[in-house]
């Protein structure tokens, strides 16, 4: 019941206004640096490999002047899950496809419990892995807005419209969700204040009563589907009546510009990403 | 309806609906609380039927994964972190919703739309429970629990809510045009 101002929690992809390198960066380059690094981590499974990735991330999360406190503040509620996943992949998954050329080490076996070192290695290394992504994820989207990450995805797309991929359909499909979620959570709002005031209990229930808990969802839900499916209709008619006609020809304000420094990083970012995956049964440890 | 007008259709139709994916998920009300150690059943894969089911496998798969790219970015577990678990599994729930639907949609209405919100949400415990295993995030039988004790229920609402909306949506527009 606490929790009717919605708007208030939707922190996805906030845009941190600053003028680092990495803010001045052109979207397409960033996007692809992502990509290539984001590669390189998840095929990686050796401890040196991930010191050295955790490493990058963490110069590069500096490099844009984006505080490690921030990008780890949206973990906090969910680390007893965490925990709990992380145990219960140490103690029921002692063989894992771990490449490593440590011995393998048996600390237990009891029953269906089974804890090796292999099975340690993962766990470690996957939440190094996480932390990567998580510095990485905030790195593109707290330094570009929306809009441009949106433009970097369409012009990344055009040249596959020749295979008959809608780029700009796709990137104005990405704009008007970005656009709607906080038309529709103040809808949300008002919605959640009607059924409360005709004694619908909202958010009760909790965890032991889930039909409860599922039905007083729905009197939210359903209404909310029925009201953007209304503001869809409503969307249409005013597009049909300017004559919008998909993305072929269409021009737009904003134009991209690559410089040789979005250059330059794309090319390191390329070779690291080549050499950590090249070298990834390399690494001693 | 001649092209472009469906074109505009599809567009909008799949923004809104990827809108109230990323809604749910950003407002936690599409998780609903069950006594599991995973903690949470979700909702969040619905739009990404209804896309499909209303609109086609196209709006379906986008839908999809706009959802995936966000539960990618917005996850704060480690499994959820990989593309291969949060992103490449939804786009498929829209297009099994649709394939479904389509199939039974002649037979009898109500049907489809059980089968095909029944298929959707399957696809989504299925295929992302499946990478997990795959992808060394959780052993075999974890899964299994996980797919049983978080699947049933999720099947459950998504039929609900699914047959709730398109029913009460067609029955609108079928009175809209009664008026015109």
């Amino acid at each position: 019941m606490q929790d009717f101002a919605l708007l208030r929690h939707i922190t996805i992809g906030q845009y941190l206004p600053g003028d680092s390198f990495v803010h001045r960066m052109d979207p397409r380059a960033k996007i692809t640096e992502v990509l290539l690094l984001s590669l390189a981590l998840t095929v990686n499974t050796s401890y040196l490999a991930n010191i050295l990735l955790l490493a990058l991330c963490l110069g590069l999360i500096r490099a844009a002047g984006i505080s490690l406190r921030y990008v780890l503040s949206g973990v906090r509620p969910a680390l007893p899950f965490i925990i709990a996943l992380s145990l219960m992949q140490l103690a029921f998954y002692g063989n894992p496809s771990v490449t490593s050329r440590l011995p393998v080490i048996t600390f237990l076996r009891w029953g269906p419990i089974f804890i090796t070192s292999s099975g340690l290695q993962l766990v470690l290394v996957s939440l190094a892995r996480f932390v990567d992504l998580m510095i990485l994820a905030s790195i593109l989207t707290n330094t570009t807005p929306l809009a441009h990450l949106a433009y970097g995805l369409e012009d990344m797309l055009k040249p596959f419209g020749r295979l008959g991929v809608p780029a700009q359909e796709i990137s104005l499909i990405f704009i008007l969700a970005l656009r709607f979620v906080p038309i529709l959570a103040e809808q949300l709002e008002t919605l959640a204040k009607a059924q409360a005031s005709r004694g619908a209990d909202i958010g009760a229930g909790g965890r032991w009563r889930f039909w409860r808990t599922a039905r007083a969802m729905l009197v939210l839900i359903v209404p909310l589907f029925l009201d953007a499916f209304r503001r869809a209709e409503e969307l249409i008619v005013a597009m049909e009546a300017r004559c919008y006609a998909g993305g072929r020809g269409r021009t737009r304000l904003v134009q991209l510009r690559m410089g040789r420094a979005d250059g330059i990083a794309i090319l390191i970012c390329a070779l690291l990403a080549v050499g950590f995956i090249w070298f990834r049964k390399s690494f001693p440890f | 309806m001649n092209g472009t007008d469906k074109l505009v259709r599809r567009v909008v139709t799949a923004g809104v609906l990827a809108a109230i994916a990323i809604l749910l998920g950003a407002t936690r009300l599409g998780f609903i609380p069950v006594p599991t150690p995973a903690g949470n059943a979700t909702i969040m894969h619905v739009p990404a039927i209804l896309g499909g089911i209303m609109e086609g496998p196209a709006v379906g798969g986008v839908i999809g994964l706009v959802f995936g790219i966000f539960s990618f970015f917005q996850a704060t577990i480690p499994m959820f972190k990989d593309p291969f678990v949060a992103i490449l599994p939804r786009i498929f729930i829209g297009i099994t919703a649709w394939l479904a639907y389509v199939a039974l949609r002649r037979l009898n209405e109500y049907l489809a739309l059980v089968v095909s919100a029944a298929v959707g949400t399957l696809t989504n415990t299925v295929l992302v429970l499946g990478m997990a295993v795959w992808r060394g995030y959780m052993a075999p039988g974890v899964a299994l629990t996980v797919g049983i004790t978080h699947g049933l229920p999720e099947i459950v609402v998504a039929v609900i809510i699914v047959v709730a909306v398109v029913s009460a949506w067609k029955g609108l527009a079928r009175r809209r045009h009664a008026r015109l």
